[in-house]
């Protein structure tokens, strides 16, 4: 694809959504290096109820040009500034594709929400769901629309699995029948582990490369 | 692949209409039916019926839609078919279930329309999972459910 298609066309959009403390944030950390490595420029809104927090630890953490980093305070429920009205995440994000041209990929973090959370589409092209085996291992059991709908889904802590006493086996292969088979990532964002399978994954079915 | 980054515009558009009906007697008209949930991303691979593969990847402006023309060549094209959409018909008995009823599906941010007295409700997942909702209503006598296509 030549750079005068990709500017027309605009950056790809990908939405990372999950309950409070699943993970989003670190996953984010991890993805930041994976994508570098694979030549993707690079940019990132997040959202967060009243403050800036999880932009200002991505600025702070090195790993990007913290200009390239934008914040939405939602004000209220998370989820209706990435579903019912996205305008502030939409603003956020053209603002990032005017201020840097290059940009190919910009993930979009939701404020930490409930399993009913999902992304509208007129906002992102693909999201992730991010959930993590110390929030208990029923939860792929109870059908929420972040879990069912997501494009792909993400557990994360893995490591935590023996010391919660989670079957991981078990609760990965319940994820699965509940999603029918579509895609799912095991996670273990301290260690690195499993990040480059989603990279991997966005950069083939929103990339296509 | 074959990528795509504009949506030439609408089958029924008449400077395309005649080019692709010429097409069409050549059997060179592909179509590519994409699930009604998925005409609203920017973004997404799909498969031709005959089996290549298209990155389609729109400006922000654009949308798909049933008659999208995608590709236009001398020797062939290819056009977007919209997917089947499945609906769940819910037929309240009365006045107070249909309240309750209508209570649920705005919680539940389920798309819906209205026909007569019942509630369609837009599936795009297994009906029973929208069912098991509102359980007590069909279990009680109170909303009877059957599923439609279009």
């Amino acid at each position: 694809m030549s750079a005068e298609t990709q500017a027309r066309v605009g950056a790809a959009r990908v939405g990372i959504g999950g309950p409070v403390g699943s993970g989003k944030t670190a996953l984010i950390e991890r993805l930041i290096p994976a994508f570098a490595a694979r030549n993707v420029s690079l940019a990132i809104v997040t959202n967060d109820l009243v403050t800036a927090e999880d932009a200002e630890r991505i600025r702070r953490s090195g790993l990007i040009d913290p200009t390239r980093v934008a914040a939405v305070e939602a004000g209220a429920c998370p989820h209706t500034v990435i579903r019912e009205d996205p305008t502030l995440n939409i603003a956020a994000a053209d603002e990032l594709e005017m201020r840097f041209p290059d940009v190919e990929l910009i993930l979009i973090e939701s404020g930490g929400d409930n399993l009913a959370s999902t992304f509208s589409l007129d906002l992102v092209d693909w999201w992730m769901f991010v959930i993590d085996v110390a929030g208990g291992d029923d939860i792929p059991r109870k059908n929420g629309p972040g879990v069912l709908k997501c494009d792909l889904l993400v557990i994360n802590k893995t490591d935590l699995a023996p010391h919660v006493g989670v079957d991981l086996v078990r609760m990965e292969a319940e994820a699965a029948a509940t999603r029918r088979g579509r895609p799912m990532a095991l996670t273990n964002c301290r260690k690195v582990e499993g990040i480059d399978a989603v990279a991997d994954r966005i950069m083939a079915d929103v990339l296509f490369r | 692949m074959l990528q795509v980054n504009t949506i030439l515009g609408a089958r029924t558009d008449p400077g395309l209409h005649e080019r692709l009906h010429r097409l069409e007697h050549r059997h060179a008209v592909e179509v590519v039916t994409i699930a009604l949930g998925d005409l609203d991303r920017r973004r997404l691979l799909a498969r031709t019926e005959k089996g290549e593969e298209i990155a389609i990847a729109l400006p922000r402006d654009q949308k798909l839609f049933d008659g999208a023309v995608l590709m236009m060549e001398d020797a062939r094209a290819i056009v977007v078919r919209a997917g089947e959409q499945r609906w769940l018909r819910l037929s309240p008995a009365s006045s107070r279930a249909a309240l309750e009823l209508g209570y649920h599906a705005g919680n539940l941010h389920w798309r819906v329309r209205f026909d007569g007295n019942d509630l369609l409700v837009s599936l795009d997942g297994p009906a029973k999972n929208y069912a098991a909702r509102i359980e007590p209503l069909i279990k009680g006598g109170h909303v009877s459910m059957s599923e439609t296509t279009e």
